[in-house]
């Protein structure tokens, strides 16, 4: 058993010029060396960790320009009424999407009754947030960060800021988002 | 078999491999530059996705200079930080054998 593996591997490991010998006019006339063509020069790795070096400044170049266009946009808020929400019990959650479809956002009755809404984007790195029920209170998966489910303020964790709040109002058993503004961080 | 040149045989042959083994070096040593150089770089292009999903716009400037700096480094080791030769210079200037 072990010789015929043995034989295997060596099968495998040989030479690959054996098998990739010129049997056709063509390749002889335009004999191709594998090994030859699988070599990397000195130069042409410079060559390439430059390329590397562009690719990554034109990355980070990219991706901070990307954000500071988007803060820049500024959303309109309008009115709008966040379905299914009049049914909801105590001490559970709902995910929503305001001001735009883009914008995912989460509200949250607590067990007194009265109702919480955030962005659901946490505030160190952007990971989406859920409502922890056992715990009470907004949880952050990526890093373990944690917020305070009536306030959005920071419990715990990696998280610099509050999270975002849905200012929200209640017209007759209906819940409405009515706009968005940053957590309070005193 | 006749030598043409005004050194002695022994002399170039002497010479030849320092040369060689010169150039060797810093072949190697701009390698070892821009490997380190990318590395930088990548770290800096991980931090600016941080800062930007953070909303850190402040510290996002000075990540996208200091890796624009870097590639400048690199450019100038790529372009002008050759190993000289007999025929040119590291600026790639030719080489003026009739001076001093």
């Amino acid at each position: 058993m072990s010789s015929k593996l043995d034989e295997a591997i060596k099968a495998v490991l040989s030479d690959e010029r054996d098998v990739r010998a010129p049997t056709e006019p063509y390749q002889k006339d335009f004999p191709y060396d594998r090994g030859d063509e699988a070599q990397v020069t000195r130069r042409e790795f410079c060559n390439f960790l430059g390329l590397t070096s562009a690719a990554l400044f034109v990355g980070a170049a990219g991706f901070a320009g990307k954000a500071v266009i988007d803060s820049r946009e500024s959303p309109t808020f309008q009115p709008a009424q966040i379905a299914g929400a009049d049914g909801m019990a105590p001490n559970t959650a709902l995910s929503f999407h305001y001001p735009t479809a883009k914008d995912s956002a989460i509200l949250i009755r607590t067990v007194d009754g009265s109702y919480h809404a955030y962005a659901q984007q946490c505030t160190h790195l952007s990971c989406p947030v859920y409502y922890a029920r056992e715990h009470q209170r907004l949880e952050c998966p990526c890093h373990e960060g944690a917020f305070d489910a009536a306030t959005g303020n920071v419990l715990y964790g990696p998280p610099p800021r509050p999270l975002y709040v849905i200012e929200l109002e209640v017209r007759g058993g209906q819940v409405w988002a009515k706009g968005r503004k940053p957590g309070n961080t005193t | 078999m006749s030598v043409s040149t005004n050194k002695l045989p022994s002399d170039a042959a002497a010479h030849k491999p320092r040369t060689l083994r010169g150039q060797s070096a810093v072949w190697q040593a701009r390698l070892i530059m821009l490997v380190m150089i990318n590395i930088a770089q990548l770290w800096i292009l991980a931090a600016t996705v941080d800062a930007a999903l953070a909303r850190r716009y402040s510290t996002l400037l000075p990540l996208v200079i200091a890796s624009g700096i870097c590639f400048l480094i690199t450019l100038s080791i790529i372009r002008w930080w050759r190993p000289t030769s007999k025929r040119f210079t590291s600026t790639g200037y030719i080489r003026d054998n009739n001076r001093g």
